[in-house]
């Protein structure tokens, strides 16, 4: 007895059964559903996204009735006018998309660099330190880091000490429209360079040794080789970037101390301040809309750059 | 890298500034929780312990703190299962409608964070879950679940399907298969995955803002509704927390699968 036990583990002995079970439920007959049957508790779970959109659109549609604070049964496009129509909203969303498309150009303007000098070191020690010190602030949340923003620029804070200590008087360094673009572009930074790393990867070094040997300084190296060959990096950080900062709530709220709005807070107020929850509910709406023309239009236009899933390379 | 002195000149520049950006609220952060003082001054008044002596006291802090841990928890344990077989699924097979199931996929990234949150809201309030910390793990795994999922592919594509048919060939069964050939193939991926949706479910603040309530507050939240007021180290010192596991899974990452991962080319 003993021997046939060795001869056949434990271990097997579950597999067995295990296999038996799976061949019970999901016989070879079905397996070209299987990949389906994988991705199903993604979609699932993705789909509570989709279940609090409509929630959203249903909420969107009902009215607050100001005098019994109570929501109308019945639907009407009344909160999609008064979103379209106030002022405060049209300067909100203005503030916002001005900010993504800065805080985009100028992300990308320090990521392209920092990428380049990352892929392309030959010493091993720089490309770690240039790493960690990219993962660090990446894996320290927005509100942490925002904090440090304010001790370095607030009121009180380090360079105003510092500034007072050669006998210049404070400067109003946050709480401005300067500092939530400076909050975000580095919050930014590390979505974009790790975005475009590997499209920078993808171009061989080769290419650029050859431009110049063909008699192109690295100026004109970068813009007819490198950046033209970079582009599914460009795009795929581009994206990021522009929608994160577009329908972001933290550095405004903490940068931009109340007086920088972005939609996203406006968003929030509705809810938790006016307690006007179908008006919120419409701004949420819009917004959703607008990140997804943004992106739509951008990956009509240029495919999904690194941002592609799967098989299929864009 | 090659190239004339000028573009070093340019490029180092453009890196030192973005190398200053992006470290300076980290060593401030550092620097301002070993102050001696009661605010935070420059120069510093003197190296003290203080202000992590009285965090360590606070039980509503460490309180928070846990609950944190716990979200992130439960958000990794759900992701790494379902982005699993979702990245081996998409990477392996050719589904149908794979364009419009990557795009489905991409919504947790293309639905801004405050849609989302706000629709989880109204879905958990709906059901009477709000208030709990489950749906909180579980926001938090939807929203950062394309992490997962594109990590597991990243490590997938470079599975050979032809190590798959000769184990089937040698007489493996589907399971096996799956468990002894293509899960080790796409391990770093998993861990990858894993320590991303750890470490960001673990700084997740305005989904976090949006579904808990003061009962059930979460760390993150707890900082943002103290920063309000004056400046004062012990935020500093909790936040030193953040930076201390931001350093752990940087240096885990390192160690499982090596951060030069994200440099290579799809």
């Amino acid at each position: 007895m003993r021997a046939a036990r060795t001869a056949y583990p434990l271990k097997w002995r579950v597999m067995d059964a295990l296999e038996g079970v799976a061949a019970a439920i999901w016989p070879a007959r079905f397996r070209r559903a299987t990949p389906y049957l994988m991705l199903l508790p993604a979609v699932l779970l993705v789909g509570l996204l989709v279940l609090g959109l409509i929630q959203i659109a249903d909420a969107s549609l009902r009215t607050l009735d100001t005098t019994t604070f109570q929501f109308s049964d019945n639907y009407s496009i009344a909160n999609f006018r008064r979103a379209l129509t106030e002022p405060l909203f049209l300067v909100v969303a203005q503030r916002s998309l001005i900010a993504a498309l800065i805080v985009t150009a100028m992300t990308l303007v320090f990521a392209f660099p920092y990428a380049y000098l990352m892929v392309r070191t030959r010493s091993p020690g720089l490309r770690k330190f240039l790493l960690i010190a990219l993962f660090l602030p990446f894996f320290i949340g927005q509100v942490v880091r925002a904090y440090g923003w304010l001790i370095i620029l607030g009121n009180q804070g380090m360079v105003n000490e510092a500034l007072g200590l050669v006998g210049v008087a404070p400067m109003r360094l946050i709480y401005n429209y300067p500092a939530v673009l400076f909050g975000l572009v580095q919050y930014m930074l590390p979505f974009a360079v790790l975005m475009l790393a590997p499209a920078l990867t993808a171009i061989p070094e080769e290419l650029e040794a050859a431009a110049g040997s063909l008699g192109a300084n690295w100026v004109r190296t970068f813009i007819h080789v490198v950046l033209p060959l970079a582009r599914p990096g460009f795009i795929g950080a581009g994206v990021v970037v522009l929608t994160l900062s577009l329908t972001d709530f933290a550095v405004p709220a903490i940068l931009g101390g109340g007086s920088q709005d972005f939609i996203a807070n406006a968003i929030y107020d509705q809810f938790f301040r006016t307690s006007d929850q179908g008006l919120g509910a419409t701004l949420a709406l819009m917004l959703v809309a607008l990140g997804s023309i943004l992106v739509g239009l951008v990956f009509a236009l240029f495919g999904a750059g690194t941002l592609a899933m799967g098989r299929s390379r864009a | 890298m090659s190239g004339s002195r000028s573009k070093s000149i340019v490029l180092w520049t453009l890196v030192t500034i973005a190398l200053v950006t992006l470290s300076a609220p980290t060593i401030v952060v550092l620097g301002a929780s070993f102050t001696g003082g009661n605010i935070i001054t420059f120069p510093p008044d003197g190296l003290s312990l203080r202000w992590y002596a009285r965090i360590s006291q606070a039980s509503d802090l460490r309180n928070a703190f846990l609950r944190t841990l716990q979200v992130a928890t439960i958000c990794t344990i759900v992701a790494i299962p379902v982005g699993t077989l979702a990245g081996i699924a998409l990477a392996k097979y050719a589904v149908r409608f794979e364009k419009t199931i990557q795009i489905y996929l991409l919504l947790p990234f293309t639905i801004p964070l405050i849609g989302s949150g706000i629709g989880l809201m109204l879905i958990f309030g709906k059901a009477g879950i709000l208030g709990q910390l489950w749906p909180v793990g579980i926001a938090c795994c939807v929203i950062n679940l394309p992490f997962m999922i594109w990590a597991v592919t990243a490590s997938a594509t470079g599975l050979d399907p032809d190590l798959e048919l000769a184990a089937a060939n040698c007489g493996a069964p589907p399971l096996q298969v799956f468990f002894s050939v293509t899960l080790p193939a796409v391990m770093p991926g998993v861990i990858t995955g894993s320590l991303l949706m750890f470490i960001l479910a673990l700084n997740e603040f305005l989904v976090s803002l949006l579904l808990v309530d003061a009962r059930i507050v979460t760390l993150p939240v707890l900082i943002y509704n103290s920063i309000r007021s004056i400046i004062t180290p012990d935020l500093a010192a909790i936040s030193v927390v953040f930076i201390a596991c931001s350093a752990v899974a940087v240096f885990l990452l390192d160690r499982l699968v090596g951060l030069d991962i994200f440099l290579k080319s799809k």
